[in-house]
């Protein structure tokens, strides 16, 4: 009882005195609008063959990760297991590169939704938040209306829709709706919606809530491609839009000043040979004024202070070490584990 | 720690010193739990080496009281959180991958099932099944694991299996109603099962012995095998209080001679790919222990660094030697990198059996009906009382009659059997035999099932992969340790056991998992779409070809003929043939002839009557 009391009150003040990075007012402080960043990535292809979309998500988790959005604020839903799969001839690793450069699964891996349980309904239910009640917090989208999120989703799709797994679909209005609901319910400030599959134009085409910035990799009657293969595994390791997207997002620094409208212009038709499609209609600000960190990371402003606070002592002692356990006059017997006469 | 400060330059640094030791003492009394990490290597004559880690954090509160869980310090809040919650008086949970080969390893210290498998005692209170459903919620969110499959339809009560392994009365434990057993035997154990596993030690994973944890080298091992267990456990020898106990396990086995050499060499480089640079101060066990009893035999090895002191392990009938490593004393100057060098190349040989071990497979062929039996094989020179447990997914629609214990081909009467029929969508099938297994012998248990149709909404987005049937659990109790490494059930820590004077060995095993093909339809998509196509065009062809090509002409109702005149034109032809015909018959005709032109007739009259009036 004691610690969270405390730690309420800290940060209470602390926060208080967090106008200093940008001026002395409280609505400077609010100048981007957001307060949090929460990320949803999803890979939706099953089987072998589909290792690039997991490569292609696992990367765009590493950036998140490594520009500061925590795992309990990113919902990673990977829906086939590729590192540990007997036919990855180096368990435990994902690599999106023939070289073997970056090991993008990593060493600290928070799957939330995994196998099975990658499924059209799992995803819309984590965007509205109609999950059931024992649904446990790592697999929710605790969002407010001051967050950021962003959405990935990458697998096979074509025009209008975006398979899950070989066996459902999930169609572009259903998507639009998906996001209308987050906006009705305010869970979102601005949402970032990056798909990389085979004509992407067509998933973001439907929107109609505001503040969605959206990029896909190819437009409607394109289909995006693969970059390379790796001859050790004998598949596709990344997609083109996702692989230039690292490389881009490489460069980047949780300090950086980069913004959204240079990351809109990662991977010209000479390297991707798909066109990037973009929808900035929906989203107010002007993207070249746009943080990159606004969404893909989380940057929280911090000031160190020079004086001392003295914070009151609001420990409630509600226990008492003597009365945890009443002991017990005859001794206590380990459960025989075989009821059977031996 | 303080103590092992060399100087003491001033007295008010003697003072300083002084009061953080009282402190540190007095902070000793606030906290009343434990920690102890500990790793137990054993090579295998098959050329494997095993390595098992262990972590014990023992709390003295007791988990029959959640209100006490208060005030965490060694033992992971986030799970506490989730005992108290869900009511828990005792949770098992294994995630591994690979198959523990009985019979080349003896038996592993956690015997576990390829999969996930989760066991849970609850406290005493009513609607435990909504508990258990809340609870693998919570638990698939901890530990990244999709245990929340893990509803009714795989969920089973065993009434004589798995009996709590801590401190139960014996009303509580005969009392099925608390307990539920669940396995996942599809389900993937990668890097994101270890991290939260990791997460949930005071160390973390940055030092002491988690830090060998290296997880490319662990999912590269033949077998590995995370493990959570919590359980009441005495405080102290008198036993009047509980004290609650949680054991984190990790079982590696690894296969060194596949290296250039061809030996049996290990070392912690060459298996984790890192050294032990350090130990965890949170703990008050830091010990590595090697199973060096086949050190002077063949095949001879070395350990180096030297060990500390070798114990003679002692369990009833068996003798082993067991190299103890105290950790901090090995440390410096560089880290600990423990080896151990063969003289000769791995020599394939028989390794002896151990006491008891089982297989078990499908049998049949086709997509309607299958078997399975199951093998158990007792190499002992005496008789033993063996528990087999089975849960068989609804689909598989077990036939009770069809199931046989024999024994070199006579058959055994079961002394027990707990058979509960499966419904479909619901409840699994569920069943327990306690027979006897005979000495030097092989049991073979069958049965027959006939495989269901599923809705084609039920089938995985893999159906032509197949379903998986979870493994059979044998329980039974050895005489002596043969092969035997678990920790005995009174005590907490792997050293506790080495000196064990008892003389029955609880032992669980697990057998394979089944994986069955169902009948399934053919999800692909040109399939379908042919046969839809080439429906819609035969309908749709068909009848308009009738409609465009057939020529439609309007028939007189009057001339067409009655069933009767039908028959005398076929007559009538007959008769112009030269075959035989009866007399009569020919007289009838012209009577029958008569009578129907009489009829015609008036029906014409009729007609006539009729269009006139019109």
């Amino acid at each position: 009882m004691a610690a969270p009391m405390v730690h309420f009150y800290f940060q209470l003040i602390a926060f208080a005195f967090l106008h200093q990075c940008a001026g002395t007012s409280p609505e400077e402080f609010f100048k981007s609008g957001h307060t949090n960043n929460w990320a949803v990535l999803v890979d939706t292809s099953r089987f072998w063959f589909n290792y690039r979309h997991v490569a292609n998500v696992l990367s765009i988790y590493r950036s998140c990760k490594r520009l500061g959005i925590p795992d309990s604020r990113i919902i990673l839903m990977v829906a086939d297991d590729m590192a540990c799969n007997p036919r990855n001839p180096r368990p435990a690793t994902v690599f999106n590169n023939a070289n073997n450069q970056i090991n993008v699964y990593g060493d600290d891996v928070e799957v939330d939704y995994r196998g099975y349980e990658v499924t059209v309904e799992n995803f819309i239910r984590v965007l509205t938040g109609r999950l059931p009640p024992s649904t446990p917090r790592s697999k929710r989208l605790l969002s407010d209306e001051h967050s950021n999120v962003l959405v990935y989703m990458t697998g096979h799709g074509g025009d209008g829709f975006l398979k899950f797994q070989d066996a459902e679909e999930i169609s572009n209005v259903e998507l639009a709706d998906a996001f209308e609901q987050m906006w009705q319910k305010r869970r979102y400030h601005e949402v970032f919606f990056m798909i990389d599959t085979c004509q992407a134009e067509s998933m973001f085409q439907k929107f109609y809530s505001p503040n969605i910035l959206a990029v896909a990799s190819s437009k409607v009657g394109e289909d995006s491609l693969s970059h390379h293969v790796d001859p050790s595994i004998g598949v596709y390791v990344i997609d083109r839009y996702t692989y230039y997207a690292l490389e881009f997002l490489e460069t980047v620094t949780p300090g950086s000043k980069k913004t959204m409208g240079q990351f809109l212009e990662v991977c010209p038709k000479y390297q991707c040979i798909s066109t990037v499609a973009k929808r900035t209609d929906l989203f107010r600000r002007d993207v070249n004024k746009v943080l990159l960190t606004d969404f893909f990371g989380s940057v929280r402003n911090v000031e160190l202070l020079p004086d001392s606070i003295h914070l009151q002592n609001a420990t409630l002692h509600t226990h008492s070490e003597d009365s945890s356990y009443v002991k017990s006059d005859k001794p206590l017997n380990y459960a025989q584990q075989f009821p059977m006469p031996v | 720690m303080a103590s092992d400060n060399a100087n003491l330059p001033g007295g008010k640094i003697t003072f300083l010193l002084f009061f953080a030791l009282v402190n540190f003492s007095f902070t000793i009394g606030i906290h009343n739990d434990n920690f102890s990490e500990e790793l137990y290597v054993k090579p295998f004559s098959s050329g494997h080496v095993m390595f098992h880690f262990q972590f014990t954090t023992v709390w003295n509160v007791s988990i029959d009281k959640p209100e006490s869980f208060q005030h965490y310090h060694l033992f992971p809040k986030s799970l506490g959180d989730v005992l108290t919650t869900y009511k828990v008086k005792e949770l098992h949970l294994s995630q591994t991958q690979g198959l523990w080969k009985h019979e080349k390893w003896g038996y592993p210290p956690e015997d576990a099932p390829p999969g996930d498998e989760l066991w849970v005692w609850f406290q005493p209170h009513s609607g435990v099944d909504q508990t258990w459903a809340d609870l693998v919620n919570a638990l698939s969110g901890l530990f990244c694991a999709s245990l929340n499959f893990m509803d009714s339809k795989s969920t089973v009560q065993p009434r004589w299996s798995f009996r709590p392994a801590g401190l139960a009365s014996e009303f509580y434990s005969a009392n099925s109603r608390f307990v539920r057993y669940s396995t996942l035997p599809r389900e993937v154990v990668c890097t994101e099962n270890l991290t939260p596993w990791k997460k949930l030690l005071p160390c973390g994973s940055k030092i002491g012995l988690a830090s060998l944890l290296n997880s490319v080298k662990i999912y590269d091992g033949f077998y590995h095998s995370l493990g959570v267990h919590v359980r009441s456990v005495c405080q102290d020898t008198q036993c009047l209080t509980p004290a609650t106990e949680l054991k984190q396990t990790l079982t590696v086995v690894y296969d060194p001679t596949t290296n250039k050499n061809g030996k049996q060499d290990w070392s912690f480089q060459s298996m984790f790919d890192r050294t032990l640079q350090s130990q965890c101060p949170l703990a008050d066990t830091r010990k590595i222990y090697v199973d060096v009893t086949t050190q002077e035999t063949l095949p001879k090895f070395s350990l180096s660094p030297v060990p500390d002191f070798v114990l003679n392990q002692k369990r009833s009938g068996e003798e082993r030697k067991i190299a103890v490593y105290q950790i901090g004393n090995h440390l410096s100057p560089s880290s600990l990198n423990l080896k151990a060098m063969y003289e000769e190349k791995l020599t394939f040989s028989n390794s002896s059996l151990p006491p008891v071990y089982a297989n078990r497979f499908v049998t049949g062929y086709g997509l309607e009906r299958g078997g399975v039996t199951c093998m158990i094989y007792n190499t002992m020179s005496s008789n033993t009382t063996v528990i087999f447990m089975e849960t068989v997914p609804w689909f598989l629609r077990v036939y009770f009659s069809s199931l046989r214990i024999e024994n070199d081909g006579k058959e055994i009467k079961p002394y027990k059997i707990n058979f509960i029929p499966a419904k479909d969508r619901a409840n699994p099938y569920q069943m327990e035999l306690v027979f006897r297994l005979f000495a030097n012998s092989v049991t073979k248990i069958t049965y027959s099932f006939e495989r269901a149709f599923l809705k084609w909404t039920e089938y995985p987005p893999d159906a032509n992969h197949g379903f998986y049937v979870s493994s059979a659990v044998v329980s039974t109790v050895l005489p002596v340790a043969s092969q035997y490494t678990a920790t005995s059930q009174s005590v907490s820590l792997l050293e506790e056991s080495f000196s064990d004077s008892s003389s029955s060995f609880f032992l669980r095993l697990h057998t394979e998992t089944l994986l069955v093909s169902l009948p399934t339809p053919d999800f692909s998509m040109p399939y379908n779409v042919i046969c839809l196509a080439c429906t819609v065009v035969a309908i749709a062809f068909g009848s308009l070809h009738n409609l465009t090509t057939r020529d439609f002409t309007a028939s007189d109702p009057s001339k067409r003929k009655g069933l009767v005149a039908k028959l005398k034109s076929f007559f009538k032809k007959e008769k112009e043939s030269p075959e035989n015909k009866p007399d009569s018959k020919e007289e009838e005709i012209p009577s029958q002839k008569d009578k129907d032109n009489s009829k015609s007739e008036e029906k014409d009259s009729k007609k006539k009557d009729g269009n006139s009036e019109t």
